[in-house]
């Protein structure tokens, strides 16, 4: 018997979305579930661990079926051997650490492969923390707990649901090299949720991206990301505003439209995306160029109607930042302070807004 | 200050105590089930269960009075299993406590069982915990003071109960006239030293009852470590 695949084909129904999700992942390394929030990563892997019953479809791991809906097939969370390492942790609090990792040690399958309980705790550093009350220790080092715990009941498929999310960006900096312990050190397949591209092209292999409920992606990492044109390494703290829209029928194979109130963004991405579905993108203030006339002859094909509604310092002196209101929503475009008096840009003046990149937002 | 007869006093803390434990066997279940489900017709229970609280007493007592007539469907399956009566008996009374009871041992359990715990189970699950194992290992401990507070209110306030109690027991000593009865018996009979005797000892096993729940749960703000 080889376990080779996870394999599945889900639909679910929820109040405010609908799960509809297929694929086949190779049970080996680090698959990342990437997408923005909202786009069900977090109901797949409810469903994958078994904590949500999906209305149709099917879940197979290697040779065994965990639901089936044509076959009425069903099985239980705790007899799936998926370990789950949530964003807050989810440690006991009735428990000391030592309790905590006692806990899943004393319900571990004894015939699974898995490691040695001190190799893990090692691995994580908790030696010291074992004595510990879950309450009094760090976001990094709960998750570290959560991370151990999880490895003690030697699962055969781990689900990490943005494990960092709840960390600032020092201690992320901090945990990473346990994922990448954890990875490496103890290779079980794993399925990582995450919106933040660093994290996915970091530890990832292949990527599931997701949007508005279905997989609309999925590959290599770094096939999948340029595909979006998204890239990681870029400066998280760069200025950019968010904007949302839907997407629009003049849509091409490899651009996007989308309509941001009547007027319509072009995005070089290979988003196969129904029209009408809702969508975030990024524009990062630096790109955004402003004209008091609408040039002509000119590559920059994002040319939008816009109104100026404030102006303020930038963070380097040399700039500042100009606020613009694109039908209702703020896109903010950080220029010269020598531009600025150039055009005598004043608070309510109708302008253009030169749009040089945005990417899709995840 | 001569003591009175304490048989009341005796009657009244086996009729709690009973209470209490057939509470918290029938309410446990009942307080998980409201906590987790999403059927519709929850809030009906939970206005049923939550009915004792507003309704007088002796509505409630007069329901329970004639549901146990051996002459009503509960009363003569009952006399027909058991070959006994269930109106003026111990019996009796256990049933109309346990009813008129329900919502302070199910309201807090139910609180306790909502909101982290159920996250909790899931966890529990990832663990490799079956259902029961988690219930017991990770949902009890995490409720340690909803189970204190349910168990201590449903046992104070049935140490209280008194028309209830007068509606369907009546007032038979050593059966069922526990001290609430007594009291009013002794006011009605003008034996005032007696009723003081009682009075002042149900007022002051009360108020160490409720000490103790607040004292616990000051002292174990939200579970209890093992």
């Amino acid at each position: 018997m080889s376990v080779s695949e996870l394999d599945f084909t889900l639909a679910a129904k929820f109040t405010d979305f609908t799960l509809n999700a297929s694929a086949s992942i190779p049970l080996n390394g680090v698959t990342a579930v990437f997408g923005p929030s909202g786009s069900g990563k977090t109901s797949l892997l409810n469903a994958i661990a078994g904590f949500v019953r999906p209305d149709a479809g099917r879940i197979e791991f290697g040779d065994e079926t965990w639901f089936d809906s044509a076959q009425h097939r069903w099985t239980p969370p705790h007899k799936r051997g998926v370990g789950v390492v949530f964003q807050d942790a989810q440690l006991f609090p009735h428990l000391s650490v030592r309790g905590n990792l006692d806990y899943a040690s004393k319900r571990a399958d004894p015939a699974a492969p898995g490691h040695a309980p001190s190799e893990i705790i090692d691995a994580m550093e908790l030696t010291v923390l074992l004595d510990r009350d879950p309450q009094t220790l760090s976001g990094g080092e709960r998750q570290r707990v959560a991370m151990a715990r999880t490895l003690l009941t030697r699962p055969r498929l781990l689900l990490l649901d943005e494990p960092l999310a709840a960390l600032d960006t020092a201690r992320k900096g901090d945990l990473l090299p346990f994922l990448e312990t954890m990875k490496t050190q103890f290779a079980v397949p794993t399925l990582y949720v995450s919106h933040d591209v660093d994290e996915v092209s970091r530890i990832a292999e292949r990527v599931l991206m997701m949007a508005a409920g279905t997989i609309v992606a999925s590959g290599p990492t770094d096939e999948v990301l340029s595909r979006y044109g998204l890239e990681a390494g870029r400066n998280p703290y760069e200025v950019a505003s968010i904007l949302r829209g839907t997407v629009d029928t003049a849509s091409e194979s490899d651009l996007v439209a989308v309509r941001i109130g009547n007027a319509v963004l072009w995005l070089a991405a290979d988003l196969h995306l129904k029209p009408g579905t809702e969508i975030s993108i990024k524009v990062p203030a630096r790109d955004v160029a402003i004209a008091l006339a609408k040039p002509d002859k000119i590559s920059i094909q994002n040319m939008i109607p816009a109104r100026v509604t404030g102006l303020k310092d930038a963070h380097r002196a040399a700039f500042q930042t100009v606020t613009l209101d694109i039908g209702g929503q703020n896109l903010d475009a950080v220029i010269t302070r020598k531009s600025v008096q150039a055009l005598d840009l004043n608070a309510g003046q109708d302008v253009y807004a030169l749009i040089k990149s945005a990417t899709f937002h995840a | 200050m001569s003591l009175p007869d304490l048989t009341s006093l005796w009657l009244t803390a086996r009729l709690a105590f009973v209470t209490t434990l057939v509470l918290l066997i029938v309410g446990t279940p009942l307080a998980w089930w409201l906590a987790q489900t999403r059927s519709r017709f929850k809030p009906a229970i939970e206005a049923i269960v939550a009915l004792p609280l507003v309704l007088p007493p002796t509505v409630l007592g007069f329901y329970l009075l004639i549901a146990m007539s051996p002459n009503a469907w509960f009363g003569g399956f009952w006399l027909q299993t058991t070959g006994s009566t269930l109106s003026f008996s111990f019996t009796g009374l256990v049933i109309g406590s346990v009813i008129y009871s329900f919502p302070f041992m199910i309201q807090p359990l139910q609180a306790a069982f909502e909101g982290p715990v159920r996250q909790a189970m899931q966890t529990a699950a990832s663990l490799r915990a079956a259902p029961m194992d988690a219930f017991f290992s990770v949902a009890v401990p995490m409720s340690a003071r909803g189970f204190v507070t349910a168990i201590v209110l449903s046992f104070a306030h049935t140490l209280g109960e008194f028309g209830v109690v007068l509606m369907v027991g009546g007032n038979i000593p050593d059966r069922t006239r526990v001290a609430s009865i007594e009291i009013y018996e002794n006011v009605e009979t003008l034996n005032y030293a007696d009723a003081h005797t009682l009075s002042l000892i149900l007022l002051v096993v009360s108020f160490l009852t409720l000490l103790s729940v607040f004292a616990f749960n000051r002292k174990f703000p939200a579970h209890v470590r093992f």
